[in-house]
């Protein structure tokens, strides 16, 4: 046995060296020790009472960070759908909708999801500055009894 | 007994090989799913995903060639191993991510049929390993 757990040691070996050298000239190559991410800050929240107020005026877009089929399973009536891992897709359609100052609420569900993270942090890549997190977003307000409603559409 | 355990040696290997390619294929991705387990701190998270395909597809590969049948499989095992332990810790957490095990190709959520599909893997990998006599 002894000598089949080195050769297995072997094979694990050569498969991450192969692996590390690949990485090197792989054209969808990723870093090999990832950026730190930032730690979120308290002003990229938004509270539930700001976050409702803000839907009552009409005038401040939600996108819902979560994937298709959770959105459509019951979202914040009038949010918008753009699912974090479909960024680049879905983005431009939601673009024609949006100006640099537009403000915006993200949300995803449960304090753990950081979706909503993820989609603040590449709209203000692109600019938009008035951004922020309503965390935990679906469960807080829907479990208030604020306006929610189903099916792909806002 | 000796063609069950080519099949099995195939079907095994053949899962860890398609697996590999397909993690191969989109390492960013694959790295999120990692990173969704919640078990790896950040710098460890990107070098795993670069690597780990490659060890999966390596040691698919020597086991369906059969050289070094016994290690690739003992490989197998404990790799095996060590991904029933993460669903097992994300399903006791509760924690509602992508299983990663096929990449991107497959939407499906960490659950009890990945459990299954993992379980089984690892009784054929452990009796490759273990109990089959040439």
């Amino acid at each position: 046995m002894a000598h089949n757990l080195q050769r297995a040691l072997v094979i694990a070996c050569a498969g991450a060296v192969l692996g590390l050298a690949a990485n090197l000239i792989s054209p969808r190559r990723i870093p090999y020790i990832a950026a730190p991410k930032v730690a979120p800050q308290p002003t990229d929240f938004i509270s539930l009472a700001d976050a409702k107020q803000l839907w009552q005026t009409g005038a401040t877009f939600f996108l819902d960070a979560r994937a298709t089929a959770d959105y459509a399973a019951g979202h914040i009536a009038g949010a918008y759908n753009l699912p974090a891992e479909e960024f680049d897709a879905r983005y431009p359609q939601i673009a024609t909708m949006l100006a640099p100052d537009t403000a915006i609420v993200t949300y995803c569900d449960g304090l753990q999801c950081d979706l909503s993270h993820h989609l603040t942090a590449r709209l203000r890549q692109l600019h938009y500055q008035n951004v922020r997190v309503l965390q935990n977003g679906w469960t807080v307000w829907h479990q208030a009894g604020f306006t929610t409603t189903t099916g792909d559409k806002p | 007994m000796k063609t069950f355990h080519f099949i099995l040696r195939f079907i095994v290997g053949g899962v860890f090989v398609v697996a590999g390619v397909l993690k191969i294929w989109n390492p960013a991705s694959f790295a999120g799913d990692i990173a969704n387990y919640r078990l790896l701190t950040e710098t460890l998270v990107n070098l795993v995903a670069i690597t780990l395909p490659w060890v999966e597809v390596l040691a698919g590969s020597l086991l369906i060639a059969g050289i070094w049948k016994r290690p690739s499989a003992l490989l197998i095992t404990v790799l095996m191993v060590i991904f029933l332990a993460g669903i097992g810790q994300a399903i006791y957490r509760h924690l509602d991510i992508r299983c990663g095990c096929f990449s991107t190709l497959e939407a499906r959520k960490v659950g009890l049929t990945a459990l299954a599909e993992d379980f089984a893997l690892l009784i054929a990998a452990g009796w490759l390993t273990f109990w089959y006599k040439e």
